[in-house]
């Protein structure tokens, strides 16, 4: 934690005012104030409104991100009442960016929270976030549409016990990796790396190169080809049984080399159990982890998981791998 | 009441009803505990009870996200529950504004709840739910964030290992006595000693003696702590001079130069070490310079003019009323300990640390964001969630790691049997209720300890019984004078904890016995009465049993061998010996 700006004697800090220099004061210590001037100046999207929506934009907004856009015109329904919290029966019918982002408003007036389609042709966000498949198209081709943009895409849902985050930074994100001193007087050592990520397209037509089933779920938890399958599939509903779902996977997993029957039927059961349904628990491991991959992304400290990551609620498996 | 049908899909109609009507307490409405009461108010619960002792400050907001600026001031407890109803009007919820530790929340109180979480930020607290959850067989879901890392487990008194199964380091770090008052290395020693003696010397209540942060001394230093017992005595005859407009000069002359000056005298201490530097008053008030910056080092000039205003002011603020304390969030008592560690750490050539800096180190303020504690939530209500539908088996401790290079993001284990040698749940937690505390004296209690018999029999006597509460030897074959003291004036009274050990046998599990509220009329006029014998915890021999059974020597208590306190043969039979099945099961 040394001190990053010896020589700006002004009540503002790298433009960060002294009120927000109080109020973020617990997380300035922990990520330093560059960061947090990062976080202030940048810009996302976030499209598709469900309970792991309000996790990651609560987390980012009480830290203090520039702005957010929230793409969603669904109007709110009487079963979101149950686990999307914001929304309360008054709301009943209104559309649920517009609600939202009125109740995120309140929790940090600091933040620039938009709705809708957000932008001109013109800008570019630092990050688009894609959360469950029911809105906003079809991932691979949103994915595309950002990576002409040069905008850095993320794929993620949370539902019944289960969530899945996909993280694409293009081809050469450049961040910093912090060394530990070893005691309090030691300088702390910056490095500079760069990571390359790939397309959701290129994810899933990848090999993982591992023909030993046993070795391949060491490496690749079973469930991240589920989530590799649902990420695809934007009626969800479509899947009514176990079976439907083990003959998507098959058909997903085809021609990669990846050994049938990495995927066991008591899974395909849990998952389909978990189908349409949320679990805002659930959502709040999955939403604190994805903030956090966000807050990586944006303020290029520490590498953001490259690229999959998984989450089993009653197993505590929270895996990370590459495909 | 508005359900959560998919509570009941993802768990099962059984479980659901169990949350539906489970009374949950939640200690603690501050990070985790905000994240904590959001998860349950949308996931099947229905009775909501939060307890904490604090206000909501400025610096909560950036993660205690039931709280607004126009909450500040006001009780955690009661926003956060307010904040919850909002999300979900069915809720039947309570707050109180209090400390768990109090003598109310007895055993009884404890009771009501079906399932308890912790969201605390302190050991003590922790320890004392602990022993309150063993004393009523509760679920407890602990659980700690700290920056980016966090942990979950969960406590079944019995059946998993408690919190004090395994020691916890201790939480303050301590300091030579020489390190800090005569060759500091480091910012910390100066802020330590500015903290914990400058200042308290000065302004604030000193202990008898200075006990607080420093080790034991070492042989052959029994001259130098004598000449620094001096040096105190000199600074605190100097406080006298508070009301001086000198007073600031006075100090700084002791503490900067004269004191400096005695430590260089003595050349042998700094044969290998950089000697210090004596400071001049007269020519830092001569020298002009820019206000201080909160992230910038202060110069000496800047921490001279800071030392020298926040003296008087202090010294002023203590002329007024009683003795200060030093708090992080009183900006006077902050500036003099910012002041003086700056100025030391001059004397001794170390690294400056910035007022933010000192801020965090003397106020041990722990970095914390949203997310961390949204996770670890998350985590506590699935885990509680399992607990309370009794898939206990499938519950983990859970550690997050933070840009771990391997897999797992969260580290998981079963939960563990509890520890042989647990001092907090290798006990027998019974409760005691008293028609009438001021008629039974403690030996009409130790008598009807010592009669009962069979299944109910504790193993202990008059002659061989030891009564503890707290620090307090209430009674032992040697100390019996307490004998007709009454219950009452021995102060003990619902809330209490008691312990009985057998002193000649080390092999009969003592007792906890705590103390519950009095016997009603409705009892069938008993004075004493002792509950909770219906559960025996598996591991627990009873006083009975032979303790040279046979079984297989595969599940060995790997604590047990390393502290090398019991036999092999003892060890095995607890684990596995058949006929540990208790007549009541």
């Amino acid at each position: 934690m040394s001190s990053e700006n010896n020589n700006n004697n002004n009540t503002a800090t790298n433009g960060i005012s002294k009120e927000e220099v109080a109020l973020y004061d617990r997380q300035i210590r922990l990520w330093g104030m560059e960061a947090q001037a990062r976080l202030r100046q940048s810009s996302i999207k976030v499209i598709g409104v469900k309970a792991l929506t309000l996790e990651v934009c609560k987390n980012l907004v009480l830290a203090g991100l520039g702005s957010i856009t929230i793409q969603d015109s669904t109007p709110i329904n009487e079963i979101d009442f149950e686990t999307q919290y914001y929304f309360h029966e008054a709301d009943l019918g209104q559309p649920k960016d517009v609600v939202l982002a009125e109740r995120l408003r309140i929790l940090n007036p600091l933040v620039n929270i938009q709705t809708g389609e957000g932008r001109s042709e013109d800008t570019t966000y630092d990050l688009v976030v894609k959360i469950g498949t029911g809105i906003g198209g079809d991932s691979l081709e949103v994915n595309g549409k950002c990576r002409k943009r040069g905008e850095r895409f993320i794929a993620a849902d949370s539902f019944g016990l289960f969530g899945y985050i996909f993280i694409d930074c293009l081809d050469a994100h450049e961040y910093i990796e912090e060394e530990k001193p070893k005691d309090d007087n030691a300088v702390v050592k910056r490095i500079s790396l760069t990571a390359s990520y790939k397309p959701l397209a290129d994810s899933l037509t990848s090999k993982p190169g591992v023909a030993n089933l046993n070795r391949l779920v060491r490496k690749f938890p079973p469930l991240v080809f589920v989530c590799q399958t649902l990420s695809t599939i934007s009626q969800l509903e479509d899947i009514k049984s176990a079976e439907v779902l083990a003959e998507a996977v098959r058909r997903s997993i085809e021609g990669r080399g990846i050994p049938d029957g990495v995927v066991d039927d008591v899974l395909f059961g849990r998952v389909v159990q978990s189908l349409g349904t949320e679990f805002v628990p659930c959502a709040s491991v999955v939403g604190g982890t994805l903030a956090q991959e966000i807050l990586k992304v944006i303020t290029r400290k520490d590498m953001p998981m490259n690229n999959w990551y998984t989450y089993d609620a009653i197993k505590a498996d929270a895996i990370t791998c590459q495909l | 009441m508005r359900t959560n049908s998919q509570i009941s899909a993802l768990f099962g109609p059984d479980t659901a009803t169990r949350l539906a009507t489970a009374r949950i307490l939640v200690v603690g409405a501050g990070g985790i505990g905000c994240e904590l009461l959001k998860n349950l108010s949308v996931s099947g619960f229905h009775h909501i009870h939060a307890i904490d002792l604090d206000t909501i400050d400025l610096s909560n907001l950036n993660r205690q996200f039931l709280f607004q600026r126009k909450h500040i001031k006001k009780p955690k407890a009661h926003v956060a529950t307010a904040a919850i109803k909002a999300f979900n009007p069915s809720l039947d919820t309570s707050a109180m504004q209090a400390n768990i530790k109090e003598e109310q929340f007895d055993v009884d109180w404890f009771s009501q709840f079906a399932l308890v979480f912790n969201a605390l930020d302190n050991l003590e607290a922790r320890r004392h739910v602990n022993a309150m959850c063993l004393a009523t067989r509760v679920p407890l879901v602990e659980s700690g964030t700290a920056g980016y890392l966090g942990q979950v487990t969960v406590i079944k008194g019995g059946e998993t290992e408690c919190f004090d199964c395994h020691p916890k380091p201790a939480e303050k770090r301590s300091f030579p006595v020489c390190t800090i008052r005569s060759t500091p290395t480091a910012p910390i020693h100066c802020i330590v000693w500015a903290k914990n003696y400058l200042f308290v010397q000065l302004f604030g209540e000193p202990p008898e003696e200075e006990r607080e942060v420093v080790e034991e001394v070492e042989a052959g230093q029994e001259e130098e702590l004598k000449a620094l017992k001096e040096e105190s005595g000199a600074l605190a005859a100097l406080s006298e001079a508070m009301g001086s407009g000198d007073f600031a000069q006075r100090i700084f002359n002791k503490v900067f130069c004269h004191d400096i000056g005695r430590l260089l005298s003595m050349s042998d201490m700094w044969a290998q070490r950089q000697p210090p530097r004596v400071l001049d008053y007269d020519e830092l008030e001569h020298q002009a310079c820019d206000p201080p910056a909160d992230h910038s080092n202060l110069s000496m000039a800047q921490a001279f003019i800071l030392f020298r205003e926040s003296c008087h002011t202090l010294a002023r603020r203590r002329l007024e009323g009683s003795p200060l304390a030093f708090d992080k969030d009183d900006q006077d008592t902050l500036d003099f300990v910012t002041a003086t560690a700056s100025l030391r750490s001059y004397v001794f050539f170390i690294d400056q640390k910035s007022p933010f800096e000192v801020k965090a180190m003397a106020g041990n303020i722990i970095p914390a964001i949203a997310t961390t504690n949204a996770i670890v939530a998350g985590m506590m209500v699935t885990q509680g969630v399992l607990a309370l539908a009794g898939r206990l088996d499938e519950c983990h401790t859970a550690y997050l790691s933070y840009n771990t290079k391997r897999p797992r993001c969260v580290i998981r284990e079963s939960l563990s049997k509890p520890s042989l040698l647990c001092p907090v749940c290798r006990r027998r937690y019974l409760t005691l209720r008293l028609a009438d505390p001021a008629k039974t004296v403690l030996g009409d209690l130790l008598d009807y300890i010592s009669c009962l018999e069979g299944d109910m029999s504790l193993g202990m006597s008059r002659d061989n019984i030891s009564v503890v509460e707290g620090s307090r030897l209430l009674y032992d074959p040697d100390y019996d004078s307490n004998c007709s003291r009454s219950m009452q004036d021995l102060c003990l009274v619902p809330g209490k904890m008691v312990t009985f050990a057998n002193e000649d046998d080390s092999d009969v599990v003592p007792v906890i016995l705590s103390i519950a509220r009095p016997l009603t009329k409705e009892r069938g006029g008993l004075d004493i009465l002792i509950e909770g014998f219906e559960y025996i915890p598996e591991y627990i021999p009873l006083p009975q049993q032979s303790l040279k059974e046979e079984c297989s020597a595969t599940a060995v208590d790997n604590n047990s061998i390393e502290f090398g306190k019991r036999s092999i043969d003892d060890v095995n039979e607890v684990f596995e010996s058949p006929s540990k099945k208790h007549a009541f099961d």
